[in-house]
């Protein structure tokens, strides 16, 4: 017995792959290669400087660095908590600007302002109101709250990244409601009305009723914000404190400010970090289907 | 309980969609308001409910609606949970009242077996067909002994074959459960088939609010005659031909006599003042047209061995 493939087919996924290739082309060169490119380096292959070394000798260097897991302990929770943060915020803010009468709902648009900002000017924005010289301190000096500006508490540089969390936070709440608000618009309002003829308070028709319809898009936020916030560099230039550093400002030292010989180091830590985030997306997914397993949606 | 409506009136963009709505609904009393697509019966509903007020009017119910004994609305779509299973949609309203697990799922077993939907317990409403959406949406509505029942269209969503099975369960449900119950559909048949009284709401006011029967064979006026139905009018010249009783004709004093289709029997007559111009099989009955005197005759008959162009006499029958 013999099989042959159907000839028609392999024409019909080649053309296929040639109507895609605009599409693809430029995901196959810079992300695909980008992420080769980085393994390789990280092995002390096409690296600038000739690498002399074992295959694996940037990561052993790394994974026998204390520091490196304080930094990842550190990123891991400035992410994690503001991206929490962000969704928490997002979904009680998008319920409420949701339930406003038509005639506010316009103003309720100014969310999106922080949506518009570059992350440097969120990370200024944080700096100004919150720094020990601030706005905020210069406030609470003005109302006889505290006595000199070192009285303020020191929330940016407390040790627990306050300020990147409040930045990250700002930056994320809008984005996040977008996703949820454009689930709210589909929502059909009669399931509320239906939950409080049947007696349900406030809080039941929240938890019960409207949250599990808003699941996907929180979830969809929270990874989305968690990944950003954990990789980003642009918030911990101007926010992050030296010890424990956030990682990407651990790689930004290595890149830049380091010998070319240590260029592997930079690249095993990305490695690390982009092998960490599929993971991450892996384990968090399949918990939540997990979670959810049978809920089938209308 | 019992609910009654008055002068209710309610516009939108200052057209008038309700005008001076009154009628009452007794206790253990199922009423059925009919009407065309867009005549405000829902509307109606949503004020009955308390979800949207009226301009004018007022609904009074003789015990008050608290939040232990409500007005329940349910849906022309249901609106069931889609996150929650069967049990966890009927149960809500329990949970809500912070009743002991134990007590809740007695009472929802005993609701389950009731709407006939044990084996859907621990199903998800995506896997329902319509007909058992319908059950678990008065099933949830039934278990917090609701003061009223409102039922927005409940057989717009049901195969046709559905539709009288589900009218004289939820017939049978009413009468079991002893709620007060006021539906709206424009389901003429299943709601003569249900209801205990019906209101006739024709351009945003209730025509007629009286028992099935009357509405039917005696309608206030003749909008309400057509919209129920196919009507005749039998001129008096011709109430001998017919056979028209003098007690139907007498307080007539000289105006053509409704009469519907069922209203009129033919009779195999070669020399009849009929000749049947129409013949249509309708399943159950066959509608025949007869042309007699000028005018046109829709007769619904049991019979059909009557043929096209066959002479035909007519007689009138009284309900």
């Amino acid at each position: 017995m013999s099989w042959t493939g159907n000839p028609g087919s392999s024409k019909i996924t080649l053309g296929l792959i040639l109507r895609l290739s605009p599409l693809m082309l430029p995901f196959v060169v810079l992300f695909c290669g980008g992420v080769f490119l980085t393994v390789c380096q990280s092995l002390g292959i096409f690296t600038p400087l000739r690498h002399t070394g074992g295959l694996v000798d940037a990561y052993a260097v790394i994974l026998s660095d204390p520091s490196f897991f304080a930094s990842a302990g550190f990123s891991f929770g400035v992410a994690l908590a503001s991206a929490a943060g962000s969704v928490t915020a997002a979904t009680f803010l998008a319920y409420r600007v949701w339930q406003l009468p038509n005639a506010l709902a316009g103003a309720a648009l100014v969310y999106k302002i922080p949506l518009i900002l570059p992350h440097i000017a969120v990370a200024f924005v944080v700096l100004i109101f919150w720094s020990q010289s601030g706005i905020l301190s210069s406030l609470a000096w003005h109302l006889g709250l505290i006595q000199s500006m070192p009285d303020f508490p020191n929330v940016l540089y407390s040790g627990w990244g306050l300020g990147m969390i409040l930045a990250y936070t700002l930056k994320g709440t809008p984005f996040a409601m977008l996703l949820i608000l454009a689930l709210l618009v589909r929502f059909d309002v009669r399931q509320i009305q239906t939950a409080a003829m049947l007696g349900a308070s406030k809080r039941r028709i929240f938890f019960s009723i409207v949250l599990p319809r808003l699941a996907p898009a929180m979830h969809t936020s929270f990874i989305i914000l968690f990944l950003y916030s954990f990789g980003a560099f642009d918030i911990p230039y101007i926010l992050s404190e030296s010890r424990p550093g956030m990682l990407s400002l651990h790689v930004f030292d290595l890149y830049f400010k380091h010998d070319l010989a240590r260029r592997p180091e930079a690249m095993a830590i990305l490695t690390l970090m982009f092998c960490f985030a599929v993971l991450f997306i892996i384990a968090y997914s399949r918990t939540v289907t997990h979670l959810e397993t049978g809920v089938r949606k209308l | 309980m019992d609910i009654t409506l008055r002068h209710i009136g309610k516009s939108y963009k200052h057209q008038p969609v309700l005008e001076s709505i009154g009628f009452a609904v007794n206790a253990r009393e199922l009423v059925s308001i009919v009407g065309p697509s867009g005549a405000g019966k829902t509307t109606l509903l949503k004020i009955i409910a308390g979800l949207e007020t009226p301009d004018t009017g007022q609904v009074i119910f003789s015990h008050p609606v608290t939040q232990h004994h409500p007005v329940i609305i349910v849906f022309q779509d249901y609106v069931l949970f889609p996150a929650m299973t069967v049990r966890d949609n009927v149960g809500f309203g329990l949970k809500a009242r912070h009743m002991g697990k134990i007590q809740i799922r007695n009472q929802v077993d005993r609701m389950l077996d009731y709407f006939k939907l044990t084996p859907q317990a621990d199903q998800y409403p995506a896997q329902l067909s319509a007909g058992q959406k319908q059950r678990v949406a008065i099933a949830r509505a039934m278990i917090v002994n609701p003061a009223v029942l409102l039922l927005d269209e409940p057989f717009a969503n049901l195969d046709r074959n559905l539709k009288m099975e589900t009218a004289r369960f939820i017939r049978a449900t009413q009468q079991a459960f002893g709620i007060p119950t006021i539906s709206v559909t424009h389901d003429l048949e299943e709601a003569f088939a249900m209801s205990d009284r019906i209101g006739v709401l024709l351009d945003g006011r209730v025509q007629q609010f009286d028992t099935p029967r009357q509405v039917y064979f005696h309608s206030a006026t003749p909008a309400v005659a057509r919209f129920l139905g196919p009507v005749n009018e039998i001129p008096p010249a011709l109430f001998p031909l017919f056979r028209v009783d003098e007690a139907v004709a007498g307080p007539l004093n000289g105006t053509p006599l409704p009469a519907r289709p069922e209203n009129l029997a033919i009779i195999a007559d070669p020399e009849g003042f009929g000749r049947i111009t129409e013949k249509t099989f309708a399943g159950h009955y066959t509608v025949y047209v007869v042309a007699a005197d000028s005018q046109a005759y829709t007769i619904y008959s049991q019979n059909d061995r009557f043929d096209r162009d066959q002479p035909v006499s007519l007689r009138y029958r009284p309900f």
